[in-house]
């Protein structure tokens, strides 16, 4: 081997140690910056010292008070009302996705495009319209306000049929010949459904329940027009909202801190533990459109 | 064990394309019966259209005398193997085979009884336990039909079975199925669009193209008398050799005239022409490789063809010829009693002179592309 | 333009090629509006077919049944039970009963009061025992709307029943005549976990869409051509009543508002425009700079990859009101930001990133940027799992026919990517402009855009449509009307940009190639 091409054989490993550890460093900011957020909020909420909002990030005095504090106030009432709300939502909204999809997987029906055009207009409607009626009809039958729960479940399952894309697209990669091999094995379709189908689509079907429950965990929107002023109907989102407002913030900074801790830790440490499925369900879901 | 019958079955899709021509067919009880043909002939559709997985557009299927174009597939009393084995990947080897029972109650010592039974015929048994991803192909393909196996269904239907597995398994399952054909000894319908399969399976051969049947009968008859050149160009192999010719009437003989060489039918071949009527006309002359008579010297109605390639089989070689009418030609020839030179000279740009005997010659009408013999 | 022939459009040089696509877009677009109408005209047509097929058909079936047919036309279901359908004969029947009793209780008064949206509101009247002023409740012109429209709704359903009804006795006619046996009640129950499982599954998810998401939104699309807002709600405080398209010409008037504001038109055009910039913002700052992390995660040498990934997947489960709301007080004139900048004395005066109205692309470039770091993950999660399915022999053979790093990006992995996920893409921006979460818990649409049309609530610069509409809707004045015809305009842009796009994407693909 000449100089020259050793020189060039070198030059390739040494170029590749150089971008990656350009590449790590640059990581390892992205991580300091994504985690920054978290570290702060977590920080701030074992302030004692000062309720409000302040220029810095190390406590001066820790304790736990924000968190005590936080069973003074309905804190624990709109916990609840977001924990069940959530729940009955996971439940119920993954059992009608998975209905939708199925069928317009696995159907040839005369109306299936029809009816999937017309999803897909009804879609680019902002779902937001509704509320403004549904919030009045909801108020007749006595679901708002202090009662907001059961009708913020009715709200959000109601439509969920149209989140039926994810789905429906892992349910297509599961071939056809099984569910004709099925039929010939004297399986009707319901049978196919709960014994060939749902054994096979785990991944999907814990993404659906996933995403159902974060759903109404995170929910703002909907919960604000239908728990409409009434702190008994709030749900967490719309209760740490409000701790936030011009009047309040200065009181209740730390504690928004510490609700926001105690919100997120259940979805965190779910979502870790299913991760796996997530990413599954999101990376197909955007594939498949 | 039982008789299937169509008439003037049809499949006309949403789009207004027929798949399927009235196609009918009658199929005896115990039969095995092969649809061959290229994809998109239609086969695979008829199939499904039997075992009631497309619907009938028109005609009527019979299942032993009674019409079942409205039944659910589960009421036909049919077994069906799929080209991808279709096996229900969540469940152990023994469950696949045993769905179909349990879905009709039967009890379990039974099932039991049933599918250790044909796991032994099939020689799977070790593998009971596994699920289908823990198998090798042939061993996935020999559950999927240890899966029909147990559901003694009246018909059992194969879709390409064999066509997933490499070519040495391929030759091995072909003989199993022959083996399990006489072990079931029940009606069988099986559908590939590999002629060889087809010959070496089948009791009857339907050979079909673009939706129609093109020609139904034995792998013998089939392969002697093909009634068109798409069924004589389909049927054997190495492909049947298509050369242009003429055909000339004198007197009460006919004659085939190609590059200068003349030869005379035989009194059968004879008698059905004239029969037919037919004028001295242009023809398309085929002739099977294995039925060419390979010269090196040139002698009376030998064609002189010059050499394009030469491929080395080990008991024969398989040589590219092509005429001076610019035909391309294959031939088969036996290497043992090739001299050393004779060797030698069979390399590109040599030279080598075929002909043949009346009674190997299959005549086809250029225009309608039928034969004017067979058929 | 002249059209090409593939080999022609070969032989052109790189700008040519670049000039000639590009000609033939715009020259497309009317051809491609045409195809659209034309596409309409058709399906008009079409439609007209299908019901004059109908008509003559319920005709024909009358001309040719048998009395038993006849009498189904005013009876339904009768067929059915005469022919031994039981079940099916008692569940038209009964429905034919439930519509009438409905149209003669109640659903004929909805009906009549429609075109008025009712005729006396709420009137003060005085009660002699107690010596007071009460109020009296008249027509509700909220619930005139509602069940109006379902009226409608339900008389839909019975023409379609009937219609079923008529067709059922025609089927059962020619089934009995070719001495085949109808279908028992048993049969029937029994097909609804079978042959007609399609339908019993949808039969829930469908109720609750029509119910809830169509039902409502042809509500509102109606209010958008009424006065319905706060000062007259239809029940206590005043009527309402249709003003067909006064709406919208209040919104697209250019006449300016009152104190010297702008036009409505003016402020919903700026809304609009920022809701474009901003989505199209959005969605590719994600999209990039998440595949580049992506792609940075995924090199080869590059070690902890799962940590990486984790680290970032913690912002999606961490729900967006904590996080988005934490961080817009991170942003804050007091918080930590400033107070960070401050400490290290780059900077004198706190920076305040959403309320200086004086300086509204502050705000927005902040907004876009803090988007990155709440989309990134999602896209890095995307991405990884497409940028693996790319073959690996793919690169090497670029790699050997000499394409730097750079090429084998541009050659290969953008396009690939832009392929897959061109949907995706689509439906990202549309649900970016979409994007109630970010904008709201981020700034509020902050800061306010004082120049705003006065009629128009408080809209803020950084306030998409979608934000807007919620403020009508929430404000004091709760301008449901304008909010209806916010919604409208919503969804024609929508609709716009997809069908444009769908129309350029390189290939709209089959789902059949799926299967």
């Amino acid at each position: 081997m000449s100089e020259a091409t050793a020189k060039r054989h070198m030059g390739l490993k040494a170029s590749r140690a150089v971008t990656n550890t350009a590449i790590h460093i640059l990581l390892i900011v992205i991580s300091i910056i994504w985690l920054i957020p978290f570290v702060c909020i977590v920080l701030q909420s074992f302030r004692v010292e000062n309720s409000g909002q302040v220029g810095y990030v190390l406590p001066k005095v820790w304790g736990t008070d924000n968190y005590s504090n936080l069973f003074q106030t309905d804190f624990p009432r709109w916990y609840t009302n977001t924990f069940v709300a959530a729940l009955i939502t996971a439940v119920l909204q993954t059992v009608i996705v998975l209905c939708m999809s199925y069928t317009l997987s696995r159907f040839r029906f005369k109306m299936r495009q029809p009816l999937m055009r017309f999803m897909l207009i009804l879609g680019m409607f902002p779902g937001m319209l509704t509320m403004i009626i549904l919030y009045r009809v909801l108020k007749d039958l006595g679901m708002t306000q202090a009662n907001a729960t059961p009708g913020l479940i009715l709200v959000y399952i109601a439509s969920s049929g149209m989140g039926y894309y994810v789905s429906k697209g892992f349910f297509d990669t599961i071939p056809t010949s099984l569910d004709e091999a099925a039929r010939i094995d004297g399986a009707t379709r319901a049978q196919i459904l709960y014994k060939i189908i749902l054994p096979l689509s785990k991944p999907i079907v814990i993404y659906t329940i996933l995403t159902a429950f974060m759903g109404p965990w995170g929910d703002y929107v909907f919960a604000r027009y239908i728990a409409f002023g009434a702190s008994a109907g709030k749900n967490v989102a719309v209760g740490l909202y409000d701790w936030l407002s011009k009047d309040q913030i200065s009181n209740n900074y730390t504690m928004f801190c510490a609700g926001g801790v105690l919100v997120a830790l259940p979805v965190t440490v779910l979502f870790m533990f299913l991760q796996k499925y997530y990413v599954e369900g999101v990376t197909g879901g955007a594939v498949k459109g | 064990m039982a008789s299937v019958k169509l008439t003037d079955v049809k499949k006309i899709y949403d789009n207004k394309v027929t798949a399927v021509h009235d196609f009918n067919l009658e199929i005896k009880d115990k039969e095995f019966v092969v649809f061959v043909g290229p994809s998109g002939c239609g086969k695979s559709t008829t199939l499904r259209m039997i075992a009631g997985l497309e619907d009938i557009s028109g005609g009527t299927l019979e299942i032993d005398g009674e019409v079942v174009n409205d039944l659910q597939p589960k009421d036909r009393d049919i077994a069906m193997v799929f080209q991808n084995y279709a096996l229900y990947p969540h469940m152990t080897v023994y469950d696949n085979i045993a769905f179909s029972l349990r879905l009709k109650k039967v009890p379990e010592d039974e099932v039991y009884e049933r599918v250790t039974n044909a796991a032994q015929i099939l020689g799977i048994t070790e593998y009971l336990t596994r699920k289908p991803r823990a198998l090798s192909g042939g061993q996935r393909q020999r559950v999927a039909i240890g899966r029909a196996m147990v559901r003694n269904a009246k018909v059992f239907l194969m879709d390409e079975p064999l066509s997933n597995l490499d070519a040495k398994l391929r030759n091995q399952m072909r003989a199993e199925i022959i083996l399990l054909r006489q072990k079931l000894d029940t009606t069988f319908i099986y559908v590939t669009h590999d002629q060889t399969e087809a010959m070496t399976l089948g009791d009857r051969i339907v050979i079909m193209k673009d939706g129609f049947i093109e020609q139904v009968g034995t792998p013998q008859e089939v392969f002697d008398t093909p009634v068109n050149l798409f069924v004589a160009g389909f049927i054997g192999s190495p492909q049947m050799n298509f050369l242009k010719a003429k055909l000339v009437q004198e007197g009460s003989g006919y004659t085939v005239e190609i590059l200068g060489a003349r030869i005379p039918l035989n009194e059968d071949q004879n008698a059905v022409l004239a029969k037919k009527k037919v004028k001295s006309m242009e023809i398309i002359l085929g002739v099977r490789p294995e039925h060419t008579t390979v010269l090196f010297d040139k002698t009376e109605n030998a064609i002189e063809c010059a050499i394009d390639v030469n491929e080395m089989m080990g008991s024969e070689l398989h040589l590219h010829l092509s005429s001076a009418n610019d035909d391309k030609i294959i031939v088969r020839l036996p290497t043992v009693d090739l001299t050393k030179e004779q060797r030698n000279s069979l390399a590109y740009g040599g030279k080598m002179y075929i002909t043949f005997p009346a009674k190997v010659m299959h005549l086809f009408d250029p225009e309608t592309e039928r034969s004017l013999i067979d058929g | 333009m002249a059209q090409l022939s593939d080999l022609e459009y070969l032989k052109l040089s790189k700008g040519k090629k670049f000039g000639y696509r590009l000609g033939h877009f715009f020259t497309g677009i009317p051809k491609g509006i045409g195809r659209f109408f034309l596409k309409i005209w058709e399906g008009l047509k079409k439609c007209g077919a299908a019901v004059g097929r109908e008509a003559a058909d319920i005709v024909n079936t009358f001309v040719h049944g048998d009395w038993k047919t006849k009498l189904s036309y005013l009876v339904m279901g009768f067929g059915c039970l005469a022919r031994g359908q039981i079940l099916r004969g008692i569940l038209f029947l009964l429905f034919e009963v439930v519509f009438i009793g409905y149209m003669i209780l109640s659903g004929g008064y909805w009906l009549s009061m429609l075109p008025s949206l009712g005729k006396t509101g709420p009137s003060k009247e005085y009660n002699e025992l107690l010596d007071v002023y009460v109020t009296k409740y008249n027509d509700n012109s909220f619930q005139i709307l509602l069940y109006g429209v379902l009226t409608i709704f339900f008389i839909i359903a019975f023409i379609y029943t009937w219609r079923l009804n008529i067709r059922q006795n025609k089927i059962a006619e020619k089934i009995l005549a070719s001495g085949k046996k109808l279908k028992s009640g048993k049969e029937d129950l029994r097909s609804i976990v079978d042959d007609q499982f399609h339908k019993t599954l949808l039969a829930l998810p469908m109720t609750g869409i029509i119910v809830f998401t169509l039902l409502p939104i042809l509500f509102m699309v109606l209010v958008a051509f009424t006065n319905y807002d706060g000062t007259h709600n239809g029940y206590t405080n005043s009527l309402f009543t249709w003003v067909g398209l006064d709406n919208f010409n209040t919104m697209l008037s250019w006449s300016g508002g009152a104190g010297g504001t702008q036009s409505y038109a003016a402020t919903f055009g700026e809304v609009l425009l920022w809701t474009l910039i901003w989505a199209f913002f959005a969605t590719f700052t994600n999209y990039f700079l998440g595949m580049f992390v992506a792609m940075a995660i995924n090199k080869k040498g590059i070690r902890f990859k799962k940590g990486w990934r984790t680290i970032l997947v913690l912002t999606i489960a961490i729900p967006q009101f904590i996080s988005l709301l934490y961080v817009s007080k991170m942003f804050a004139k007091n918080g930590i930001i400033n107070g960070f900048l401050m400490d290290m004395g780059w900077i004198t005066q706190a920076i305040d990133f959403f309320g200086d109205a004086s300086r509204p692309w502050l705000a927005r470039i902040t907004v876009i940027v803090i988007n990155i770091w709440i989309g990134i993950p999602y896209l890095m999660l995307i991405t990884t799992g497409i940028l693996m399915n790319i073959p690996a022999d793919l690169y090497e053979s670029a790699k050997i026919d000499g394409a730097s790093g750079w090429k084998q990006y541009t050659k290969i992995t953008l396009p690939y990517m832009l392929f897959v996920t061109g949907p995706y893409l689509l439906t990202s921006f549309t649900g970016n402009m979409n994007n109630f979460n970010v904008i709201y818990l981020l700034t509020g649409g902050a800061p306010t855009n004082a120049a705003a049309s006065s009629a128009s609530g408080s809209v803020g610069y950084t306030d998409l449509l979608i934000t807007w509409l919620f403020k009508i809707t929430t404000g004091a004045e709760s301008q449901y009307y304008m909010a209806s015809v916010i919604g409208i305009l919503v969804f024609v842009v929508v609709a716009l940009v997809s069908l444009i796009v769908y129309n350029v994407m390189p290939s709209t693909r089959n789902e059949e190639d799926f299967r």
